[in-house]
């Protein structure tokens, strides 16, 4: 019985724990909506929430005023503009009504490959 | 009344017309037209920010092109041209697949190092061996680029079906998030803003809050004791400042010819344009959408430009970026054309205007090989009226 206790504890925090980080992801990618990072030929401005294929918190810092989240991304806007790994810094700061974001830092771009045989144009 | 009254009555008038004070030309370089104090203030502020010359204590390279934004446009006055090239490269492969070299530090590889990089015995960036194209760039001038900046995305794409029926098929660039380009020689940046982060950025080697990271060395960071200045070197409003600048920049003014011959030779030019379907293209005239600017506000642009992407043919091809295959080009907006100084074409190869449309390529082959087969005197007055534009 205690065995079966101490599982079901185990599964619900394992549970717990994967349920706040998808929260978490869902909540950075709904925020970063209307942001805009890098510049020039390297700049992406979040428009929808598809763009965004994947995210991933590789480190999150912070205090009571601000939060500063490090994340991988994986995006695409439409096919033939490509696919893209990038790395963001996402600045949160303490607002009336919560957290907002305050700027989205570019920190790396790549093209990923798409599979062979396809075309862009 | 008698009609000799009704005559004197408006001779009166014609006279009070003539001798209303002439609204004084813009000068190149001058401010929009109906800007208020604040919005003048501001561009005066921003024309600070934008001559601003930056060292290495500042946070200069340490990989950069160059120092200010001025030292690229200031000829013949602030906000115009410059003589410096810059190197871009990127990988296109004949599937039609455009990589921009990101991650070896592309597209834009800079031909400078600050003292303390030198040190490491670098004093550039190299392309690196995979690049498949190599293009050298030209500043473009900058007046009239608010305007640009205000033209909806819509009136560009509706800029392709005008196209179809020149038989010329231009069409849109996109940003990598898939935004419609317009900035650039191969149209691939949306914004102004956008545009000038970057430019910062790969320019001088400037970071700001929207690229934090420093130039890389083909995707290699530089030396950590190479880095100085505050991090980022410069904050948002700083760049927002010298955007205002080029905004409320004010497009060249035409030329207007006194002399009778030179009007009638520019008119003929001007109709010449339309004929041999250089219109097609260089569009005369786009017009801004709302703005909260009323100086930007609904304006109409003579640009001679439709911001599409256009093949010029092999002989002018380069690099691919976006959707811009390595032959394809946006049309170069004509406006204030006699005023470009530092060499014509993306790359500043053609000496001058009748090389420059000589060269045309591509979906402009036949109106090239059109004006090659004009007469002298259709071609002076082809280029008179370019020359006034």
């Amino acid at each position: 019985m205690k065995r079966f206790v101490y599982l079901t504890v185990i599964l619900l925090a394992g549970v717990f724990t994967l349920s706040a980080q998808t929260n978490e992801v869902d909540r950075l990618k709904s925020d970063l909506i209307g942001q805009t990072m890098g510049g020039r030929h390297e700049c992406w401005k979040f428009q929808s929430v598809d763009q965004i294929k994947e995210l991933t918190v590789k480190d999150k810092t912070g205090d009571d005023q601000k939060q500063i989240y490090t994340v991988a991304l994986e995006l695409e806007a439409m096919p033939a503009c490509g696919r893209y790994a990038a790395e963001a810094r996402i600045e949160y700061e303490k607002a009336d009504a919560g957290w907002k974001i305050k700027q989205v830092g570019l920190l790396s771009l790549k093209k990923i490959n798409p599979p062979p045989g396809a075309t862009e144009k | 009344m008698k009609t000799d009254q009704i005559f004197v009555a408006l001779g009166v008038g014609l006279l009070l017309c003539g001798c209303e004070p002439q609204k004084q030309q813009i000068q190149l370089g001058d401010p929009l037209p109906g800007l208020t104090p604040e919005q003048l203030a501001q561009f005066k502020a921003g024309k600070r920010a934008f001559q601003r010359a930056f060292t290495p204590q500042d946070g200069l390279g340490p990989l950069f092109n160059e120092v200010s934004c001025q030292e690229c446009h200031e000829d013949p006055v602030l906000g115009g041209v410059g003589d410096e090239i810059e190197i871009h490269a990127t990988k296109f492969s004949p599937s039609g697949l455009c990589d921009p070299l990101f991650h070896e530090g592309g597209p834009v590889f800079q031909t400078q190092a600050t003292p303390l990089l030198q040190a490491h015995g670098i004093t550039n960036e190299p392309v690196p061996p995979d690049a498949a194209g190599i293009g050298r760039r030209t500043p473009s001038p900058l007046f009239g680029f608010g305007l640009v900046d205000a033209i909806p995305d819509a009136a560009i794409l509706a800029n392709q079906n005008t196209n179809a029926a020149y038989g010329i098929h231009g069409h849109a660039n996109r940003t990598i998030d898939g935004r419609v380009g317009r900035f650039g020689h191969k149209a691939n940046t949306a914004t102004l803003f956008d545009f000038n982060v970057g430019a910062y950025h790969d320019e001088m080697g400037i970071t700001s809050a929207r690229e934090p990271v420093e130039n890389t060395l083909n995707g290699t960071p530089v030396p950590p004791d190479t880095v100085l200045g505050p991090q980022p070197n410069i904050s948002l409003e700083e760049i927002s400042n010298a955007t205002v600048f080029i905004q409320f920049l004010a497009p060249p003014p035409s030329q207007i010819f006194t002399n009778y011959q030179d009007r009638t030779l520019a008119k003929r030019g001007q109709n010449l344009f339309t004929s041999l379907q250089c219109a097609g293209c260089h569009v005369p005239e786009m017009k801004t959408g709302p703005s909260a600017v009323p100086a930007l506000n609904y304006k109409l642009v003579a640009l001679y430009s439709d911001l599409l992407v256009h093949d010029l043919g092999t002989n002018l091809a380069d690099i691919c970026l976006g959707e811009a295959h390595p032959s394809e080009f946006r049309t170069a907006p004509l406006m204030g054309l006699r005023f470009h100084v530092d060499g014509l074409l993306h790359d500043a190869s053609a000496t001058n205007v009748q090389e420059a449309i000589e060269r045309h390529g591509g979906e402009a082959q036949k109106s090239a090989d059109e004006f090659k087969a004009l007469n002298d005197d259709n071609k002076k007055a082809l280029l008179k009226f370019l020359d006034s534009i």
